[in-house]
């Protein structure tokens, strides 16, 4: 009961700071919604020139919203609020407040996985309900789409953990990391710009991006109605990705607390 | 309430705490007196159990110190270490729960802290917009939500003005009431010698003097100490060795102790022939006492 609380506890913090700074949360909604417009256009369009059937708009969001989902909503949700929420906290010292409570590591680290994901699936449900209003008629197994996504966030949840603790230590620090990092990433999993339309050396160089296999993982699922089968090696990519970066995460958190852990 | 035993820790090579022992006992407020780098946060690191001694024991409460015993200590750090985008009512709250406080017990709990350091009217305040001196209160509500037996209190008014100041110090002596045990750190002696019953002065993570004010005083021979400013310093300096009145500086102020207390018309007397542009008696206050302490030691 102890850790439960204490998770509850973080993640409530988490998000009451979030709902107090409204325009953030306004700003959380506005940015997968415009990125899912634009990547369905840019779908549609280019499928005009590129199919023989060009895909209707309803078509196009259907391809486009896992990518937006995976590859750049829960990328900035999970990832950059993760970074975002261990640097504010070294930032304004009040994890030494919490190195002198009872809070144990285990819940500060799951309460912060629990509020970014109560964001990402405020985010999912965003998209997936704009993206239906729209025309798209999701299929394949919602199971299996929302292991991708929970698999997706706890990956980028643990690597912002790592980037958190390891690499920045200032505010400033969390966009230069992004840059960096997350926006060559991002572009190379394929969400802004649609993989199939990647030359083959940026197509096999994406084999190595977990945000490739995210992506190409829901969109097979929910575009293409594909079964566990059919996407096995992004799927079990995925898992092993995700285990590392948890483990890596909760390491480089442990680190941290050594460190640090001291008033 | 609190036994500190033969301590010590050492950073590298350099000796951080070296055999520290002391006790407070339960309802007493203890003051920790030291320059920087004394080792009074080290020893409050230790306490918390933030950081291993090398040797040495503590026991707080009859217990050592473990995880356990961090639900014992309420520590109210020197930062104001609070959640800014909260309002007061929701950090105490959020520090409640991580102490295991839940429902009823939670609210009431919340409500008292708020009442103790007199920020209930400001309940629903977002902590950004409070004052630096109520700020500082909430991080001491923090420090009181899960009623701890020993509240830490490190440099509690550093940073605050006087009106502040004053408030504070208030609210320490009502603690103090309400039975709780106080460690307390600061460089400010007046308030140490208002606020605490038994004071420890410690330089280089040794403990050189320790006692209630009157047990301090008697580490000097003075009664009094008269602060003199004249234009013959020199003359007056010969006439102070020959009446065996022992001479310090204090900044640039030229005082003598005083074996025991004379009015202002005996000391004019003993001067006498040397130009005097003012005399002023002071009683042996603690920074008297402190800096003769910390200036006897290596």
């Amino acid at each position: 009961m102890k850790y439960w609380y204490e998770t509850i506890a973080v993640a409530r913090r988490i998000l009451t700071e979030l709902g107090r700074r409204k325009r953030s949360l306004l700003f959380w909604a506005v940015f997968p919604i415009a990125v899912l417009l634009l990547n369905g256009l840019i779908f549609a369009e280019r499928s005009k020139t590129a199919l023989p059937d060009p895909l209707t708009l309803g078509q196009a969001l259907e391809r486009a919203a896992p990518a937006t989902l995976v590859g750049a909503a829960l990328f900035f949700s999970c990832l950059g609020g993760s970074v975002a929420t261990v640097v504010s906290e070294r930032e304004h010292h009040t994890l030494k407040r919490l190195f002198l409570s009872p809070l144990s590591g285990v819940s500060y680290f799951l309460g912060i996985g629990l509020a970014h994901s109560a964001i990402a699936i405020g985010q999912t449900l965003l998209i997936g309900m704009t993206a239906v209003a729209l025309g798209a008629r999701f299929q394949g197994s919602i199971g299996l789409a929302a292991i991708v996504i929970c698999l997706s966030i706890l990956a980028y949840v643990g690597v912002g953990f790592i980037l958190g603790t390891q690499l920045a230590r200032r505010t400033e620090d969390v966009n230069t990391l992004v840059a960096a990092f997350g926006v060559p990433l991002l572009i190379l999993g394929g969400a802004f710009v649609p993989a199939f339309i990647f030359p083959k050396v940026l197509l096999d160089l994406a084999q190595y991006n977990p945000i490739f296999h995210m992506n190409e993982a829901l969109t097979k699922i929910v575009a293409e109605g594909n079964e566990l089968a059919e996407i096995g090696f992004h799927f079990w990519f995925l898992v092993g990705f995700a285990g590392l970066m948890l483990l890596a995460g909760w390491l480089s958190y442990r680190r941290m607390l050594q460190v640090e852990r001291r008033l | 309430m609190l036994k500190i035993e033969h301590l010590s820790k050492t950073y590298g090579q350099r000796r951080v705490l070296q055999d520290l022992s002391l006790s407070v006992g339960a309802g007493e407020i203890y003051g920790l007196l030291g320059p920087n780098g004394a080792g009074k946060t080290t020893t409050i690191n230790i306490l918390c159990n933030l950081l291993q001694a090398d040797r040495g024991q503590i026991g707080i409460n009859g217990q050592p110190v473990s995880a356990k015993t961090k639900c014992l200590i309420g520590v109210a750090p020197q930062e104001t270490l609070i959640y800014r985008h909260l309002t007061c009512a929701e950090n105490l709250r959020f520090f409640a729960n991580l102490y295991g406080l839940t429902g009823r017990g939670q609210r009431e709990r919340v409500e008292a802290c708020l009442a103790a350091v007199d920020l209930a009217d400001r309940a629903a305040s977002v902590a950004e917009t409070l004052s630096g001196g109520m700020q500082r209160r909430l991080s001491l509500a923090i420090a009181l939500v899960h009623q701890p037996k020993l509240l830490i209190l490190d440099e509690p008014t550093t940073g605050l003005d006087l009106e502040a100041r004053f408030a504070m110090w208030e609210l320490i002596h009502q603690l103090q009431r309400d039975g709780i045990t106080i460690l307390l750190t600061t460089h400010l002696l007046d308030e140490a010698e208002r606020l605490c019953d038994r004071i420890g002065m410690l330089k280089q993570g040794q403990l050189l003097a320790e006692g209630s004010m009157a047990e301090l005083r008697q580490l000097i021979p003075a009664q009094e100490i008269v602060l003199i400013q004249t234009p013959a310093e020199d003359a007056a300096i010969a006439r102070a060795a020959a009446l065996n009145f022992p001479q310090r500086r204090y900044g640039r102020d030229l005082a003598f102790w005083l074996p025991q207390p004379m009015e202002l018309k005996a000391i004019l007397t003993q001067f006498e022939g040397i130009p005097l542009d003012s005399v002023s008696r002071q009683p042996v206050r603690l920074e008297h006492i402190y800096l003769e302490v910390m200036q006897r030691s290596p």
